[in-house]
């Protein structure tokens, strides 16, 4: 079968184009480069909600675009066992969408932060992480000013197994230090109940080529394959 | 300033008397208040480079004497063809005027300008380097403000346009306490077809002229003409002059316009900086050869009620002015629409060689399109300093202070210390293209996705040095940018510079800007280096204390590398590998950090540059690079070699065994031997395998060379060899004080 995958481009968005050029030239994907207004959701068979500004995070990070067309064709897509993924400014407009548990709010150090930082596989059920081992450590890069997680609702997600990557050192702890910008138990991404939508502040786009990856790990390419795993299998 | 009584108006200008005669006499009329408002701006300091141009008639002709130069001096950017049919874009300028008033939007609105520049010459910005100058960090609360909020405009504007910030240089000098520099530069890519799509000219009669973008507000009126003024007390009442940028409307903007390009209708593009629409019109239809026929009432204001006057003059941002072949008008309007982005057809050009501009029935311009960019030239004056004497023989006290604890203090000097809490702020990865991270390299080295080339970046001055001996200084900047980018693996390429300088009717002001441009042109002669744009900034000094800033002429390069395999970082590799010091060390401490820090100097003796050293040096380094026998390489900088090693120790944490015997056979001091800052040295990991081939290699080619020890697994640098008692220095320790003193500095 011929699997399609949306990126979907919203005003803002800057890590559209990095995700298309991995999706179709690293992971060899039929995905397509999708605006906001335009997108149908039955066309395709996963979406993924690219970083960036949207609306130039203008009122707050995701906000505006959480109220874009797009959004009703996403959850639509939920329903219909699609999966969907939101990276950085994509999660903020998943949290805000509230297709995901949560928000993000401005950095502890009240500043932007671009690093590579490590994080930990905390549920590896997800549809875009059923590649990966359950404690497994990723390299991959941060970059936002807003990535402080924050729930109110922290137990019925470790309870739900919501709680998808946490920020740990290098022996895979989840302690303060690697924690880079305050978030709640160090949570870098979280998927929802049926575990199809997962949203985290990393970008698995910048981390799937050995020429850009300070380790020469190349473990964001572990959320694309996992994605198509998932859509071959509910195919199946 | 001056009044000037134009019927019932009267209008201040900056222009001079006999600026106004000579337009009364080439308009053979009285002009009317919004063309001499125009007038006022284009001959600005800022627009018309009166006082500079005479000067960069040495940099002319880039584009004749080198044939990969597509575009040079005095268009928006300039462009070179790097092969497989693309080229570089890049602009170097400054936005010293507005930072120093309102920080933060006076560097998002540099970075906004200068993406605009790259943008219009048809292809896409990828990346950005700030070199930026303040005064002294440690209890300087002014120092801290400015840093802080000019670093969170660029971050701000420069993440929120997914355009990384790849690399960049700080300098903190008491001179630049009351005039920071902000000098942003900007990197675009393309294919050669797209650059050839959009000139910044209106050749054709008759297509239509399209303004696109932020709408046209009563902010920036006259930015240009204060940023060609010396700083006042009052220039804190000049804050209006500065714009506002508005990084979302500016991607939108990018995309929209090479969108546009991609179809094929676009003639011609400029964006609106400095100068406004006056500036954009006048160099679409003068450059070009039209005229146009403009209507006023079609411009969308943010407010209503603005006269022609502040509509012409005007810098708001964010705005672009499209010319566009008729048959296309629908095509281009339909993707302007998709951004959602506002634009109106504002008149179209015509072949009178005239700009009008009509309210109604009234014409409010009617101007020779070529008259506004053609300002007469100031001759001006130029002075040694008097002062100079007294600094170049100040001698270098003796110190009771141990090497180990001026290293210490050194590496923990704000001028040397890592910038870290600077670029972690930026999004130095977006786009996919970044390959080496901040601190891991000499340059910024990009991939060129879909060929086998890496474009490596690098900017920098050293204004110590430049006060001492301008000339010198900037031929050593230029050694010294160029040392990265080939300790990167890369040639370099082409150059530009924005040159940073004091009122240039200050005679000695004006002549360390012409001994610098002296420098500069030399050198690249000397090693076929091609000029391709630049930006002057005078003016950056003080009314109050009368203190120009130090003159620094910043120099960026780029250069291309072929094949990942040859990209060379500078962090230390592998125990047991050979430590070489390439390149000879004088004692030249006049300027060092060295001075600076420890004996609170100026003056000295600085660096000389010796064009056929340096020449031999970089050759010999080639050939290296060619057989393949560098592990790791850094270019000797502030503070010297110690530091540069120190540098190349952290990543991995290595150390270095060292051994001075053999090597200070000059008999320097000490002092001068380790903290001298000699330009054109490199400081070298190869194995020692191939020892006996570098140095047969380097006698070949007369390089001097040293070994000068070797790495070992503990981090220590352990010194020997020297007429003090051999001592040992902590890497761990050095690398906290070199990374930490910004942040303790800020974070209060």
């Amino acid at each position: 079968m011929n699997i399609k995958i949306a990126v979907i481009q919203f005003p803002g968005s800057n890590c559209d184009l990095d995700t298309l050029y991995v999706l179709n030239n690293v992971m060899k994907i039929d995905a397509e480069l999708v605006w906001h207004k335009q997108f149908d959701g039955s066309k395709f068979d996963g979406a993924v909600l690219p970083g960036g500004f949207s609306f130039g995070d203008y009122l707050r990070a995701g906000i505006i675009a959480a109220h874009s067309p797009a959004i009703d064709q996403a959850r639509q897509m939920l329903n219909d066992d699609k999966p969907i993924i939101g990276t950085c400014n994509g999660f903020q407009i998943l949290t805000e969408a509230q297709l995901l548990p949560g928000a993000l709010l401005q950095n502890d150090s009240l500043k932007f932060i671009c690093k590579w930082i490590r994080i930990r596989v905390d549920n590896n059920q997800t549809a875009f992480t059923n590649k990966m081992g359950l404690g497994d450590i990723l390299d991959i890069p941060i970059a936002h000013g807003e990535g402080r997680y924050f729930t109110e609702k922290l137990k019925e997600l470790e309870e739900n197994n919501q709680i998808v990557f946490r920020y740990v050192n290098e022996s895979g702890e989840a302690e303060e230090n690697a924690n880079p910008n305050g978030s709640l138990e160090n949570i870098a991404g979280v998927c929802d109940l049926e575990q199809k939508c997962v949203g985290l502040m990393p970008h698995p786009e910048r981390a799937s080529e050995t020429i850009l990856s300070p380790e020469k790990t190349v473990h964001g390419k572990l959320f694309f394959s996992s994605m198509l795993n998932f859509i071959e299998r509910n195919v199946k | 300033m001056r009044k000037v009584k134009l019927g019932d108006n009267e209008l201040e200008v900056d222009l001079t008397e006999n600026e106004i005669t000579f337009i009364k006499n080439n308009l053979e009329r009285d002009p009317t208040i919004t063309e001499l408002g125009m007038f006022d701006v284009m001959w600005s300091e800022h627009c018309s480079y009166k006082s500079s141009r005479p000067k960069l008639k040495l940099f002319e002709n880039a584009e004749e004497n080198y044939d990969y130069v597509l575009a040079g001096p005095g268009q928006d950017a300039g462009v070179i063809d790097i092969g497989d049919g693309y080229c570089l874009a890049f602009r170097i300028e400054s936005h010293n005027h507005p930072s120093a008033i309102e920080p933060y939007h006076g560097a998002a609105t540099g970075i906004g300008g200068i993406i605009r520049d790259i943008l219009c010459m048809g292809v896409r910005p990828i990346a950005l380097l700030d070199p930026l100058r303040f005064g002294p960090l440690k209890n300087n609360p002014h120092s801290q403000w400015l840093l802080k909020y000019v670093v969170k405009g660029i971050a701000d504007y420069g993440n929120c346009t997914g355009i990384p910030t790849i690399g960049g240089e700080v300098e903190f000098d008491k001179s630049f306490q009351n005039n920071c520099l902000v000098n942003v530069a900007c990197i675009g890519l393309g294919t050669i077809e797209d650059f050839k799509h959009a000139p910044s000219r209106a050749y054709n009669p008759g297509d239509y002229v399209i303004l696109m973008g932020g709408s046209t507000g009563r902010d920036g009126i006259h930015g240009v003409t204060f940023a060609s003024r010396t700083l006042t007390e009052e220039s804190e009442e000049d804050r209006p002059a500065v714009q506002i940028g508005d990084p979302f409307t500016k991607k939108l903007i990018i995309e929209a316009t090479l969108e546009a390009i991609k179809t094929g209708y676009v003639r011609g593009l400029k964006d609106l900086g400095g100068g406004g629409l006056s500036c954009a019109l006048s160099e679409l239809t003068g450059d070009g050869g039209t005229g146009a026929n403009i209507d006023f009432n079609k411009i969308f204001t943010r407010e209503p009620g603005m006269n022609s006057f502040e509509v012409m003059l005007s810098e708001s941002q964010e705005r672009m002015a499209f010319i566009v072949k008729p048959e296309g008008l629908e095509t281009i309007l339909n993707v302007f629409k998709k951004y959602e982005i506002a634009h109106a057809v504002i008149g179209k050009t015509d072949d009178t060689k005239v700009l009008k501009v009509y309210d109604n029935k009234n014409s409010v311009v009617n101007l020779p399109a070529k008259a506004l960019s053609e300002s007469p030239t100031i001759q001006r004056e130029e002075k040694r300093p008097d002062y100079l004497d007294d600094l170049l023989s100040q001698e270098t006290p003796n110190t009771i202070k141990s090497v180990k604890d001026i290293v210490y203090e050194l590496i923990a000097s704000e001028n040397i210390c890592s910038k870290e809490w600077i670029y972690r702020q930026y999004d130095h990865e977006v786009g996919v293209r970044s390959i080496i991270k901040c601190g891991d390299g000499d340059s910024g080295i990009l991939r060129i996705i879909g060929t086998n080339k890496f474009i490596a970046a690098s900017v920098g001055a050293n204004s110590k040095h430049c006060y001492l001996d301008p000339y010198n200084g900037a031929k050593g900047n230029l050694v010294e940018v160029c040392g990265n980018i080939i300790a990167s693996g890369a040639k370099p390429m082409a150059m530009v510079n924005c040159c940073n300088f004091g009122n240039p009717e200050v005679p000695e002001s004006f002549w360390y800007f012409s001994n610098s441009v002296n420098g500069m042109d030399d050198l690249c002669k000397k090693f076929r280096i091609p000029i391709v744009g630049g930006n002057v900034s005078f003016y950056n000094e003080d009314d109050v204390t009368h203190t120009a800033i130090k003159a620094t002429p910043i120099v960026m390069i780029v250069g291309i590398i072929e094949g990942e395999e040859n990209i060379i970082t500078l962090p230390f590799k592998q125990t047991g590998n050979d430590i070489l010091l390439i390149g000879e060390t004088k004692p030249e401490l006049g300027g060092s950090e060295y001075h600076s820090i420890i004996h609170n100097l100026e003056g000295g003796n600085p660096p000389i540059v010796d064009d056929e050293k340096i020449n031999t040096t970089w050759n010999f380094i080639q050939e290296l690079y060619k057989k393949k026998l560098v592990r790791a390489n850094h270019d000797v900088n502030k503070g010297g070699f110690l530091i540069t090693i120190a540098e190349m120790c952290f990543k991995n944490k290595l150390g270095a065994n060292l051994d001075f015997k053999e090597i200070n056979d000059e008999k320097m001091r000490i002092d001068e031997f380790l903290f001298s800052e000699s330009v054109g040295r490199f400081i070298l990991e190869t194995e020692s395998k191939d020892y006996t081939v570098i140095m047969n290699l380097a006698k070949k080619n007369n390089v001097n060379i040293d070994k000068i020890g070797i790495l070992i697994s503990e981090p220590k640098i352990n010194i020997k060899g020297l007429i003090t008692n051999d001592f040992s220095l902590d890497v761990e320790e050095m690398e906290k004080l070199y990374r930490f003193t910004v942040p303790n500095l800020m974070e209060i």
